[in-house]
């Protein structure tokens, strides 16, 4: 138990510092469309050029190949330079944070070789079909149908609750090859050219006003067997290593970025009126307590994510433990926004946009999707209660 | 950066652990409910001959050398076991002592033959401060701890009156706020602070030991309990509820390592990280605690069961070196971490 950062992790800090200040953008991110992909990549590949890209992937497929706690330095001087954007939202999240370390542990040399450098470099987004209509949190119950024709994969089906499809290149597609086996048995991980012929995209408003959440449609859409990841019908593996990673790290910038959003909503409070009408919001007693309590959880969700990486680093994979700081980052979010609207006053009725400086409305609508996303909080909760606990299955 | 503790550290741990287990089973102590003395003489000094009241003092001190952080490993074991006795005020008296040179009290309490109870001034009413007193029975000292002082005062000093405790393991009795100038041993402004918040510390990692023990006493019990022909664990509605007693253990066990941490290497933000750990694991004691009775059904509200221990020590534990109220409004206090 020690929290000193080693020489190298301070100069690495030191660096980020000073290299943050000169290169982060000023003007806002575009909230859709062509110029919002446009936005994103022009940050990787200004990540890229500054040797920050891939901080934590291995030197040998492009990265530093530095530890989990220089990542999370990373994300903490990132959320220090009062960034315009939330990292979190960007549309290369899926290429980085689980697209590109599943084909990282469970690729081919080839596979390897064609997709991560374009991850890294900015040239190529990537986007996730998982969900379905008929299958969301019971996963492995998907239906888009794949049968083998020579050496392509031909997909008919559909998939849904895809962030950013309308703007990938490529997409981590899970596909059933074998119908008549166990439902864990005939799944394949492919990854999916998202410019093929037979692939309709249609986009989905949600709750919040955001439009890149998107709808996919397949009808017979060809794709080499050479895309498949860990083999025809043992995709099923290969996906639960990409969850591992979404739910293990995945989340780390989001949860660092949390704790700089309260910092911020106790600036509001100290200079917005209150709800008294005279004196700041933070002089109301029940404002103040639940702004300390959120102050104190979001510094014990930091504590539990460096427990994390310290779990992670003696086993070599992110565990289950990784859906406990999932379940309570996600449930802790919602409360921060829901405790912003009080802070904000008259402002709660107005709204403003999901991502961008200042904003409180647009994140509160947006923070629903922080316990549905990436598996329910009621499956972390089975996760935690069977993988970790060790609790029987239902 | 690491927040698990290092195979040195398991080893304390472990030793502890099969410590309590042997000299400090719950079903045994309950011979001592509602009595003033309820850690035996000979007990309290085996506590001692393990260094356990001075693992975090400094050897020039007179302890045995370790840090803050191995201390708080045993304060949350001791919550883990809901282990009754005045463990937290005789650590800080010995460190008390200790510093301001009182070298005999020091040796008396780090020996075990001077056990030390807790003043903390409470008020019921206007005009109506005193001194509420845990573990007073069977004391040599009292460790009387206020807003700027931490004043050791013999315990024959006062003139107190015993109450009706709602843990019965922790005698409680009120006085008169007594006149500090006679202490034997006494620390004011930075030291007074700094040790209110080691303190403070070994309460949120006792109060974290509450919350990881009642989560393994739920789960070992949802696991064990059939009903409908099946381990109630695998029932969704029992094994969320031990899902979040995990979670809410996991952020209090990792936030009170941290702020131990940041204390012992005096860093500028520990204040916040303390205070922080307390607010998360009282927060924590308290509802697993709750949840923990619940989980159990009817054998979980009698009093031959142990839950209740768990409840009644969180309630203390969460009123011991300040409240709810006053650590969120020193959280809220300082500044920003970054």
């Amino acid at each position: 138990m020690n929290l000193d950062l080693t020489d190298e992790e301070r100069s690495f800090r030191d660096e980020a510092r000073t290299w943050l200040r000169e290169h982060l953008p000023h003007e806002p991110r575009p909230p859709e469309g062509p110029e919002m992909r446009e936005f994103d990549l022009a940050w990787q590949r200004t990540l890229h050029d500054g040797g920050w890209a891939g901080i934590n992937w291995p030197a040998e497929f492009g990265g530093r190949g530095l530890s989990d706690i220089q990542q999370m330095i990373w994300y903490e001087e990132f959320a220090l330079a009062d960034p315009p954007f939330t990292l979190a939202n960007s549309c290369t999240f899926v290429g980085n944070m689980h697209g590109g370390p599943t084909l990282i542990v469970n690729g081919t040399d080839e596979q390897k070789a064609r997709y991560l450098p374009t991850i890294l470099r900015g040239e190529e987004v990537w986007c996730q079909g998982f969900s379905e209509p008929g299958a969301g949190s019971d996963l492995a119950g998907l239906s888009t149908r794949a049968e083998v024709d020579g050496d392509h994969l031909v997909v008919t089906g559909q998939k849904t609750w895809t962030s950013y499809a309308h703007v990938a290149d490529l997409q981590e597609l899970l596909v059933r090859t074998n119908p008549d086996a166990p439902k864990h048995k005939g799944i394949t991980w492919v990854v999916c050219d998202m410019r093929s012929p037979g692939i309709d995209i249609r986009p989905i408003r949600t709750m919040s006003h955001v439009t890149d959440f998107c709808e996919v449609f397949y009808d017979e859409v060809r794709i080499p067997l050479a895309n498949v990841v860990g083999g025809i019908d043992n995709g099923w593996r290969t996906a639960m290593s990409t969850l591992s990673f979404e739910r293990g790290t995945g989340f780390m910038a989001d949860q660092v970025e949390l704790a700089a959003t309260v910092e911020r909503l106790i600036d509001e409070a100290r200079t917005r009126t209150g709800p008294d009408g005279v004196r700041p919001a933070i002089a109301d007693d029940e404002i103040a307590r639940r702004l300390a309590t959120v102050r104190a959880e979001v510094a014990a969700l930091r504590a539990m994510t460096i427990a994390g990486i310290s779990r992670n680093a003696r086993t070599g994979m992110p565990g289950a433990e990784g859906s406990m700081i999932r379940l309570f980052h996600g449930e802790l979010h919602q409360r921060v926004y829901q405790l912003a609207l009080e802070v904000i006053g008259p402002e709660a009725l107005r709204l403003t946009p999901v991502d961008g400086e200042g904003v409180w409305t647009g994140p509160y609508l947006q923070s629903f999707a922080y316990t549905i996303g990436g598996g329910t909080t009621d499956i972390q909760r089975n996760i935690v209660g069977e993988r970790v606990l060790g609790l029987p299955r239902t | 950066m690491d927040l698990l503790p290092t195979p040195e550290q398991d080893e304390i741990v472990a030793t502890v652990r099969s410590q309590l287990h042997g000299d400090f089973d719950l079903h045994s102590l309950a011979a001592a409910d509602g009595s003033p003395v309820v850690v035996p003489d000979e007990l309290w000094r085996r506590c001692a001959e393990l260094g356990w009241f001075g693992l975090g003092l400094e050897e020039s001190l007179g302890g045995v050398g370790y840090t803050l952080a191995e201390e708080a490993l045993l304060f949350a074991e001791l919550g883990a076991h809901a282990t009754p006795g005045p463990f937290l005020a005789t650590v800080l008296a010995a460190r008390v002592a200790a510093l301001r040179g009182a070298d005999d009290v020091a040796a008396a309490v780090l020996s075990g033959t001077a056990p030390v109870a807790l003043g903390e001034v409470e008020a019921a009413g206007p005009g109506d401060a005193h001194l509420r007193i845990t573990d007073l029975g069977g004391a040599r000292y009292v460790l009387v701890v206020t807003d700027d002082r931490i004043a050791l005062i013999g315990a024959d000093t006062l003139d107190a009156t015993d109450d009706a405790s709602i843990d019965l393991l922790v005698p409680i009795a009120t006085a008169p706020i007594p006149d500090l100038s006679e202490a034997v041993a006494e620390l004011t402004g930075v030291d007074a602070a700094a040790t209110r918040h080691r303190g403070t510390v070994l309460v949120a990692a006792q109060l974290a030991g509450i919350a990881t023990g009642t989560a393994e006493q739920s789960v070992a019990y949802a696991v064990d309990r059939e009903q409908f022909g099946v381990p109630i664990g695998s029932f969704q509605a029992v094994k969320h509820r031990c899902a979040d007693m995990a979670v809410r253990a996991e952020a209090a066990t990792s936030q009170y390592r941290l702020a131990a941490l940041a204390l012992a290497d005096a860093r500028a933000d520990a204040p916040f990280q303390v205070a922080a750990a307390r607010v998360v694991a009282a927060d924590a004691a308290v509802t697993n605690a709750h949840t923990n009775v619940f989980n159990h059904g009817g054998i979980g509200f009698t009093w031959e069961h142990t839950a209740h221990r768990y409840v009644t020590r969180a309630q203390v534990l969460s009123r011991t070196l300040g409240d709810r109220r006053r650590h969120l409004s020193d959280l809220l206090g300082e500044p920003s971490p970054t």
